[in-house]
């Protein structure tokens, strides 16, 4: 499983589109929270992807006009594994920046 | 006091519109009561995806942006394809579409459909209008998104309740664009790392696609190429970008390439990609691509990049400004001498074998014809879809960035005759040939009409083989010849139906253009054909079961291309 954080201007449509882009690849999304977040908005997506489609997702959502900010999340396999370690979950800012140099 | 229909025109004069394409319903009947005045002129289609091809076309030929207006419901959804196309092409298109009354969305109205929520995933940017006031504001950041970056179709639904209500206006106004969150460019040691990587290379290439032509860069990159000395070929909306007379040109890559151009793409151990987003009809088999090469991607969208596998090199932004950037760099740099592996890309060997084939009396007409386009290159060529549309791909030698207009990345069938119809209007001085199948002409025959009122003089030819002939050439070759619903041999005369539209209409057989004692007398007609100042029809009847080759089969690499056999 992976989370994605997205963050967008909260314009029409916006939401549906980067929704949209999960759908028209058949992958299911299990949960999907949006929030008002700062002067924008984000939501957060969980779901069961392949690096391939990782990248295809990314780059789908920030050709969309109001879309700001893409995060990939760690898998939450490896949150999962620090927890039992007793490592305290990192927060999105530090699981983002992992991610993003594990999927560069 | 404006009315919102007033609203609209206005903003689109603004907006350097002096020409939309439509068709009139209950819902928009407020704008076409409007646009007497207006200062735009209406060209009337007979279909609204008529009239959404002709936007296209006009789009495509001029490189502004194209207007097509629709009414609410069934209106609205004839243009999805055209808005479909114009997304996979990056066509720049705004659509306005009528809406019922602002009280009855979402009750399942009379002509009512969700067109925002059904071009949602078409479109860069779409709007449901909520007020008259975000009309303006609407329209600005509507032709701001169509033209901007990757041009594409945005669409505007509007309601008819807004169309009709006044307001106190002030004026169009512009769209300021939100800043990116992140600067999306090249890096700027991007041109030492490309120069580093031709330093190294032994059989470097050019892939050359219409992002070259979009962006205005065409002469920039030909002298570029003119520098690197590589070999270079392009996708069927790169072509005419290179000049043909250019030693290092292979002509067309890919399902439908040159032998030449695919050997060369199987081979290179650096491929240059300039504006094009590597799809499969280019790739062949996607896992085995160009499998010895570094790709460097000079693109102004990033999400086109890695799209096979990651590039080496990624060179974000627009080509008017990244290729010259390189060529003063690549000028002072020590460059290799690729001259070698350019006259074994290039060579004779490389040429597909030489046999006349079922489809060498449709490649000679389209031959015939092309050669009696204007010799500057002024012309369009306008293709529909399917097998014509290859033979004519391979057949183009004209050096002219948009003269060669076809749907390329949705393939529509019935896109040629109402497209032709918004290229001749945008250049009313210029030859336009408009090639089309049996089946594709009947799918937009309806703007047959179009052609008449407004009296244009394109030169429509129909290659009628009297079937589904790009589905028949892959039942044949992949289905064991089984022709499951493909044939086409009760078409209606073409002939009597272009003169039931008041069109001069005429037929030539392929038996008569190849017979020697009557090339005197088919290259007469062909030539009052292209002098008339009339629209003209011709139609030309071939064999049936003539192949497009070279082919590379579905899920075969480049190098495993097809040729006709004896």
């Amino acid at each position: 499983m992976h989370i994605f954080h997205v963050r967008y201007r909260n314009t029409q449509g916006t939401l549906m589109r980067i929704l949209s882009a999960v759908a028209r690849r058949g992958i299911e999304l299990p949960y999907v929270q949006a929030e008002p977040a700062d002067n924008a908005h984000k939501v957060t997506l969980l779901m069961e992807v392949n690096a391939k489609q990782v990248g295809q997702l990314c780059r789908d959502w920030r050709a969309i006009v109001d879309v700001t900010e893409v995060r990939p999340g760690a898998p939450i396999k490896e949150l999962w594994e620090q927890a039992h370690l007793g490592v305290a979950i990192p927060p999105e800012s530090v699981a983002a920046e992992s991610a993003r140099s594990a999927t560069a | 006091m404006r009315k919102g229909a007033q609203i609209v025109l206005d903003c689109l004069r603004a907006e350097g519109v002096d020409l939309a394409f439509g068709y009139p319903g209950g819902a928009i009947m407020p704008l076409y009561d409007a646009l007497e005045g207006s200062g735009i002129r209406h060209v009337l289609m007979r279909h609204e995806q008529g009239a959404v091809f002709a936007a296209e076309g006009y789009a495509r030929a001029t490189g502004k942006v194209g207007v097509a207006i629709a009414t609410s419901g069934p209106g609205a959804t004839n243009l999805v394809t055209g808005i479909a196309d114009a997304k996979m092409d990056s066509v720049p298109l705004v659509c306005i579409t009528g809406q019922v009354r602002s009280p009855l969305i979402g009750s399942d109205a009379f002509q009512e459909t969700d067109v925002f929520g059904l071009t949602l995933g078409l479109t860069k940017w779409n709007r449901l209008i909520k007020s008259i006031d975000e009309l303006a504001p609407a329209i600005a950041e509507g032709f701001h998104w169509a033209r901007s970056g990757r041009p594409g179709p945005v669409l505007i639904d509007i309601p008819g309740d807004i169309l009709r209500a006044s307001v106190e206006f002030g004026g169009p106004v512009e769209f300021t664009p939100p800043r990116p969150a992140e600067h999306v460019g090249p890096q700027s040691t991007f041109a030492a790392t490309l120069i580093a990587l031709l330093q190294q290379a032994k059989k470097p290439v050019a892939l050359v696609g219409a992002g070259v032509k979009l962006s205005g860069a065409v002469d920039e990159l030909q002298q570029l190429l003119d520098l690197l000395n590589i070999p270079a070929f392009a996708t069927i909306h790169g072509l005419g970008a290179i000049h043909q007379s250019s030693p290092f040109y292979l002509g067309m890559v890919g399902m439908h390439g040159t032998r030449a151009a695919n050997m060369a793409l199987d081979e290179t151990d650096l491929l240059l990609v300039f504006g094009a987003r590597l799809d499969d009809r280019v790739t062949g088999e996607p896992s085995r691509f160009a499998q010895h090469a570094k790709i460097v991607h000079f693109e102004i969208d990033p999400g086109q990049l890695d799209r096979v596998r990651p590039c080496e090199l990624a060179v974000v932004g627009n080509l008017a400004e990244t290729v010259p950037a390189f060529f003063q760099e690549a000028e002072r740099a020590q460059l290799p001498d690729f001259s070698a592996w350019r006259a074994v890309a290039g060579g004779p060997e490389r040429d597909e074998p030489r046999k006349p084939g079922l489809a060498h009396p449709t490649k000679m007409f389209l031959q015939e014809l092309f050669a009696r386009m204007p010799e500057n290159g002024s012309g369009t060529i306008i293709t529909d879809v399917g097998q014509h549309q290859m033979w004519s791909a391979q057949s183009y030698r004209t050096s002219s960035p948009r003269g060669f207009i076809t749907s390329g990345g949705l393939g529509a069938m019935g896109f040629a005759l109402p497209a032709a119809v918004g290229v001749q209007l945008a250049k009313p001085d210029t030859a336009v040939l408009c090639v089309s199948g049996d089946g594709g002409f009947q799918m937009n025959i309806q703007e047959l009409a179009s052609v008449h009122r407004l009296g244009l003089p394109i030169k429509m030819v129909i290659i009628d083989n009297k079937f589904l002939g790009m589905v028949r050439q892959w039942q044949e070759l992949f289905f064991s010849r089984n022709y499951a619903e493909t044939d086409l041999s009760d078409n209606p005369d073409f002939v009597e139906i272009g003169k039931a539209y008041k069109i001069s209409s005429s037929l030539i057989t392929e038996e008569e253009f190849l017979d020697p004692s009557k090339s005197a007398t088919v290259a007469r007609r062909l030539d009052r054909f292209f002098r008339s100042d009339r629209p003209e029809l011709l139609v030309f009847q071939c064999h049936p079961e003539a192949n497009v080759y070279p082919m590379v089969p579905a899920g075969a690499s480049l190098a495993e291309m097809v040729f006709e056999k004896e």
